[in-house]
């Protein structure tokens, strides 16, 4: 009797919140439409689709936005890997013997977390990349790498620092090698620490991705402002290209769940 | 264990102190031979731990001289590996890889360090959890065992790599009372077998049944040592005494 009174009053709540989140909602889409309305927007949502993709006799055709998102995809994944590796070296630099090494990861680290990621892109775009006669799309992926890396080396740094010191001593006395010390100990260990963090950077990483659009690469921000200057359909495109980053960042969070659920130490 | 005279430990003079002007170590010397089961005891802070830790070079020392079986622990990292192998060491808190089964724990330092196939790393860790009485616990990850038989999972994972040495660091201090005895046994079943041991332990029974030798030290400094049923029954000094009158 107690436990269905119980029950009831917890069905209550519930319904209650979610009445509460639907208002809200509905405020919010209320206040974009009166602005909208007031600014005299002409919502013209059906012509959104084309950019996305046609079909016509020849079949399947992308529009410019799926190829943005394409080109969006493919610089974030590269620079996501490399942003990994060079976290990860720049990690263990930081926590080696050699000054030298801390020295190089530690200002490494500083410069660029303390510095715009615009000045970065362009720097490298305009300054580095003629020397060397890169692609505006390897200086995007140059950039994005190193901008991310060197916050996901403090990701690591945290990660490995987590692990109990006597772990290190039992591979010590073992005469394990650093290599197995790191990939057979440590490492396995530190992954539910750093998993976390680290999807929260990936997310980062294809949010600040957008800013490659300004060194003239057509990733799916550069379509967008593309089809808006032609176009006028300010809010529609921007609404659908927002959406377009959730799909991926919210993708990533499901499989990155996942993961964690994998690493967890059997109980 | 083949019996060969001679010391398997030398220590000369070793001076230790932490950074915030703790002596840890001071002007210390001790050998012990091929063989021998030494029982350090002191008072906490006393520089037991440290002791042990500086024979393996998990600390360094600040000066003095470290030889083991005729190698000397210095900055050739040669010799660091060659020591390191023949010193198997076994701490207070376990420190086993809770990632890995209990037979993972054993046979990782054997195939990785010593290139044993995976056969034969298993067939060593499952001799070794049958000396320790673990043998139906190979598959269990080690969260999953009690400290006792965590313990004596770490004392196997030492001994795989066939150290001549093995370095017991309060290997009881963090185990329930009824759980000492279970890892004592093995202990001193390895004591039996003519490994070389040294022990910092409190437990006063096991001392005095196994150890040949018993060092008392404090602050840092040897204040006494002697054969065992001398130490406990005739101690020299003074604060040797009050120490044994307080613990015994």
């Amino acid at each position: 009797m107690k436990s269905h009174k119980k029950h009831q009053q917890i069905n209550k709540t519930i319904l209650i919140d979610i009445f509460k989140f639907i208002f809200v909602i509905a405020l919010l889409c209320w206040m974009t439409f009166r602005g909208t309305e007031k600014l005299g927007y002409n919502w013209q949502w059906f012509q959104v689709p084309r950019y996305l993709f046609r079909m016509d006799d020849t079949g399947f055709l992308s529009g410019p936005l799926l190829n943005g998102f394409i080109v969006t995809l493919k610089i974030t994944a590269a620079s996501m890997v490399l942003a990994v590796f060079s976290g990860f070296i720049t990690a263990i630099l930081r926590l080696s013997n050699s000054i030298s090494g801390r020295l190089t990861a530690f200002s490494y680290v500083e410069t660029v977390r303390n510095t715009p990621l615009l000045v970065q892109i362009f720097f490298i775009y305009f300054v580095i990349s003629p020397i060397f006669g890169i692609s505006p799309f390897i200086s995007a992926v140059f950039a994005l790498s190193l901008f991310e890396g060197a916050y996901i080396s403090e990701i690591f740094r945290a990660g490995i620092l987590s692990v109990d010191k006597g772990q290190w001593e039992a591979a010590y006395s073992l005469s394990l090698s650093t290599f197995d010390t790191y990939f057979k100990i440590i490492l396995p260990q530190a992954v539910r620490k750093i998993l976390p963090p680290l999807t929260g950077q990936a997310v980062s990483l294809i949010k600040d991705s957008a800013l490659v659009s300004t060194i003239s690469i057509y990733d799916i921000t550069m379509e967008g402002r593309v089809i808006i200057s032609e176009t006028y359909l300010t809010f529609e495109i921007w609404f659908t290209i927002a959406v377009i980053y959730l799909m991926i960042t919210a993708t990533l969070s499901v499989f990155v769940n996942r993961m964690e659920k994998r690493f967890k130490i059997a109980a | 264990m083949t019996e060969q005279p001679g010391k398997i430990i030398e220590i000369k003079k070793i001076n230790k102190t932490f950074g915030n002007h703790v002596t840890a170590l001071d002007d210390f010397s001790i050998s012990v031979d091929r063989g021998e089961v030494v029982v350090v005891i002191g008072p906490s802070g006393s520089g037991k731990s440290t002791l042990l830790r500086c024979l393996n070079g998990l600390e360094e020392t600040d000066s003095g001289s470290i030889v083991i079986d005729g190698t000397p622990l210095d900055s050739h990292p040669s010799n660091r590996k060659k020591i390191i192998k023949k010193i198997g060491m076994v701490f207070q808190s376990f420190n086993l890889f809770p990632h890995m089964t209990v037979l993972e724990n054993i046979c990782l330092a054997p195939r990785r360090v010593k290139g044993f196939n995976r056969t034969s790393a298993e067939t060593i860790a499952r001799d070794l959890l049958k000396k320790v009485n673990l043998s139906d616990k190979e598959q269990e990850y080690p969260n999953r065992l009690s400290g006792g038989q965590q313990q004596r999972v770490a004392i196997a994972r030492a001994l795989a790599m066939k150290p001549d040495i093995m370095l017991f660091d309060e290997a009881t201090s963090a185990l329930d009372p009824e759980m000492i005895s279970e890892v004592l046994d093995v202990m001193r079943d390895l004591a039996k077998e003519g490994m070389t041991m040294l022990a910092v332990t409190h437990e006063m029974g096991f001392a005095r049944e196994v150890s040949d030798r018993v060092v008392f030290m404090e602050t840092g400094k040897l204040i006494e040592q002697g054969p065992t049923e001398i130490f406990f029954t005739k101690p020299e000094k003074e604060r040797t005494k009050l120490f044994l009158s307080q613990i015994l």
